[in-house]
């Protein structure tokens, strides 16, 4: 066979190898399709209105929780978040093992967010820690979940709880009406004023509680971010903790600096990939950040009232972590005292002097080394829901959420199975 | 007195006093061991005394040799060569358990349990265990105290039951701890590996320097700059009650020395299921409804910790 003919028949080997492929290729992706929703004329149009009882700021770990609490309370409520997905620091982040549920041997924050941990590990073939034992380090008890599986299931709850869910939106402007707020909020072909009664702020950082006025405090040096990724072995969510560098410096105020943050984590990360001759095997799209601003609240919760287990007069959820401040050059978290649970009031999580806001989340009222260990997504999940129950009981009665009766939020987030903390 | 006597009964508390005294350097402190030889030792004296009496004549001789300088002379040396405690001198008192780099005692009486530690001049260790109103100070529980790293890993035990078989049976935790590292030792001087890479300890998710297992860079600590935190636990049991043991601990951070510290009591121990690879686990519950009297064996643990440190002196520049 001649030059030419080897040639020829190389090349047809290789078109009948390509098109036997694709054939194949083709036969497999018709059989595992998927319908995206009918688009509607009104999907295409760029304005858009919205009338809520509750418009809840961000769907990270506070927010998702106080969207189905409002929800399922019976609030009309819209969660507006700027990422793609709901989760926050759980998903987006990759930091996908929250706690601390319990303390010295019983569980002290359960409800909605406890309900979520459970289905997304039990979904996933998972098993949930013993609270009965003694974890060797407080974070032996903090429960793995699959990430993936945690964001499916918030939206799954969020949407059987009537929650109407816009990604890819932040606020851009609030401003108050005569029955609560108008809020423009923006995203990439869409414009959307809500004219909501309540309004949760769970943006992390008090965003729209910055929009409005109201003080805020934040550090001049911020603890560093976490950017999470695997090296090497293949990532298997759930299981164990991701490979993480500190992100320093990381501030998650707006969009700039969000993107610097993520710019040095992920060049540190390529390096790294470089150094080490390994495969990335997985890669959080976001830094994890632990603090931004906080309000200044009705109530500023102290260290001292965090290590002293202080039970506030209007303790709406317990909270449970040492205090944990990490620094340059690492972390030492200091441990609560035996026996002790610390509590978060109601008060911490409106800002000073405001009517029908209220926050949730990492950004509320409290000094640096409370924040420290308020700041984790177990106690977060109860101020989601603690808000959620508050925002809606306020809309409902056409008041403020400071003056809902705090047996009525009581009620309503026992009713939804969180353990609310009383005097005796 | 009779000569025969004398140089029999001598002779006879010598072998007494070899016994104890050899035994007393190898072995961790016993009271009955160093009281019997201070006893002993004490009637040596006196028998030495009676002995030199009888042979004072043949002594007195001696002395009027050369003999006596070289043999003061040579005890002189000793003593200051023993004294001053060169290197070669303290390795070989590494080799007792009880007048080491770490001088223990422990003590105890009627109040409970003394024990106290001393590596060096400028840090002295002190764990007070008051009895509680079920401690039987007749029939003492066992008790044991340990060292552990952050990664809790048993580092050191600074003092076990006298009784070890029954101990261990009783003092799971501890027996459980300790086994894990003594294997764990066993293999790594056969494998020529560190301990540390024995154990398995993840360097990619802990700094490296937690996987330390000696404990003089726990305790001193070996890099006053960059000290590990460690701590030290206790586990209490009566076998005559139907409770199982309980475990109390302290957590000693160099970095933020405290003086004074209360042991918290953690949990009872419990066997769980073997792990993935078929290795015995066991974890510390939190105590429940079933425990009475095993809470009540234990008033009080306190750590004192004095630490001497040497300052620098900071002159002021002056123009």
């Amino acid at each position: 066979m001649d030059k030419k003919d080897q040639m020829t028949d190389r090349r047809e080997f290789l078109q009948n190898s390509i098109l036997g492929t694709a054939g194949v290729g083709l036969a497999v992706a018709s059989t595992a399709s998927v319908a995206v929703a009918e688009t509607q004329e009104s999907s295409l149009a760029p304005e858009v209105t919205n009338e809520v009882d509750v418009l809840v700021v961000g769907g990270g770990t506070a927010g998702t929780i106080a969207a189905i609490q409002a929800g399922r309370a019976g609030a009309r409520t819209l969660l507006v978040e700027r990422n793609a997905q709901l989760g926050g620091t759980t998903t987006t982040g990759g930091v996908a093992f929250p706690g601390l549920f319990d303390a010295w041997g019983k569980q002290v924050i359960a409800g909605i967010g406890w309900e979520l941990v459970k289905e997304s590990v039990e979904l996933d073939g998972g098993k949930l820690p013993n609270f009965a034992k003694v974890p060797s380090r407080h974070w032996m008890n903090q429960v793995h979940v699959n990430q993936f599986m945690y964001a499916l299931l918030a939206e799954e709850k969020c949407q059987k709880a009537g929650v109407e869910l816009a990604y890819y939106e932040f606020p851009q402007s609030v401003q108050k009406t005569d029955t609560g707020w108008q809020v423009d909020c923006v995203g990439f072909g869409t414009h959307r004023r809500v004219f909501c009664k309540q309004i949760i702020d769970c943006t992390g950082g008090a965003e729209v509680v910055g929009l409005l006025g109201y003080e805020r405090l934040r550090e001049d040096e911020r603890q560093p971010g976490s950017y999470l990724f695997q090296l090497g072995s293949a990532h298997n969510p759930s299981s164990k903790q991701l490979h993480r560098l500190y992100v320093h410096g990381a501030d998650s105020t707006n969009s700039r600096t969000t993107t610097l943050a993520n710019l040095t984590g992920r060049k540190s990360i390529l390096a790294r990939v470089r150094e080490k001759k390994q495969r990335l095997m997985h890669l959080q799209p976001e830094t994890g950040f632990r603090e931004s601003y906080r309000i200044l609240g009705e109530t500023l919760i102290t260290v001292n009232d965090y290590t002293s287990g202080k039970l506030f007069d209007d303790a709406i959820s317990y909270a449970f972590y040492p205090v944990d401040l990490h620094t340059k050059t690492g972390v030492r978290p200091k441990p609560l005292k035996p026996g002790t649970v610390p509590t978060i009031p109601l008060g911490a999580l409106i800002p000073k002097g405001s009517r029908n806001i209220m926050v949730a989340g990492r950004c509320l009222s409290s000094d640096r080394l409370a924040n420290s260990g308020l700041r984790v997504q177990a106690p977060c999940m109860g101020m989601g829901q603690a808000a959620g129950a508050a925002a809606s009981l306020a809309a409902k009665q056409g008041i403020t959420p400071k003056e809902v009766p705090l047996a009525d939020i009581h009620a309503l987030l026992e009713e939804h199975g969180q353990i609310v903390p009383k005097k005796a | 007195m009779k000569r025969s006597f004398v140089s029999l009964f001598t002779a006879f508390s010598f072998l007494v006093l070899s016994i104890t005294g050899i035994i007393a350097f190898f072995r961790p402190f016993s009271i009955q061991i160093v009281g019997l030889h201070a006893l002993v030792g004490f009637v040596f004296v006196i028998l030495v005394a009676l002995h030199v009496t009888n042979n004072s004549t043949p002594l007195w001789k001696y002395l009027r040799t050369k003999m006596p300088w070289l043999t003061a002379g040579i005890t002189l040396a000793l003593t200051a060569l023993f004294l001053w405690q060169p290197t070669p001198i303290k390795k070989i008192l590494g080799l007792s358990q009880n007048l080491g780099p770490a001088l223990d005692r422990f003590e105890l009486n009627d109040d409970g349990m003394k024990y106290q530690y001393s590596p060096s001049p400028s840090y002295k260790m002190k764990l007070e265990v008051r009895a509680g109103g079920a401690y039987d100070t007749e029939n003492p529980p066992y008790m044991a105290i340990w060292l552990e790293n952050a990664s809790q890993y048993h580092i050191k035990t600074l003092q076990e039951p006298q009784d070890s078989t029954k101990g261990r049976e009783a003092l799971k935790y501890w027996d459980f701890k300790r086994r894990g590292w003594e294997k764990a030792k066993a293999k790594a001087a056969k494998s020529g590996k560190e301990l540390a890479d024995e154990l398995g300890v993840d360097a990619v998710t802990q700094p490296t320097q937690l996987s330390s297992f000696d404990p003089e860079q726990y305790i001193l600590p070996a890099d006053p700059d960059n000290p590990m935190p460690y701590r030290l636990l206790i586990e209490i049991d009566d076998p005559k009650d139907d409770q199982p043991s309980l475990v109390y601990s302290v957590e000693i951070e160099n970095w933020d020395p405290v003086t004074f510290q209360i042991l918290d009591l953690l949990g009872y121990p419990q066997q769980e299921e073997d792990d993935e690879e078929g290795k015995e686990v066991w974890a510390l519950y939190y105590v429940d409804g079933r425990f009475s009297s095993a809470l009540d064996l234990i008033d009080s643990a306190l750590l004192t910790i004095e630490r001497n440190h040497e300052t620098e002196d900071e002159s002021i520049p002056t123009d």
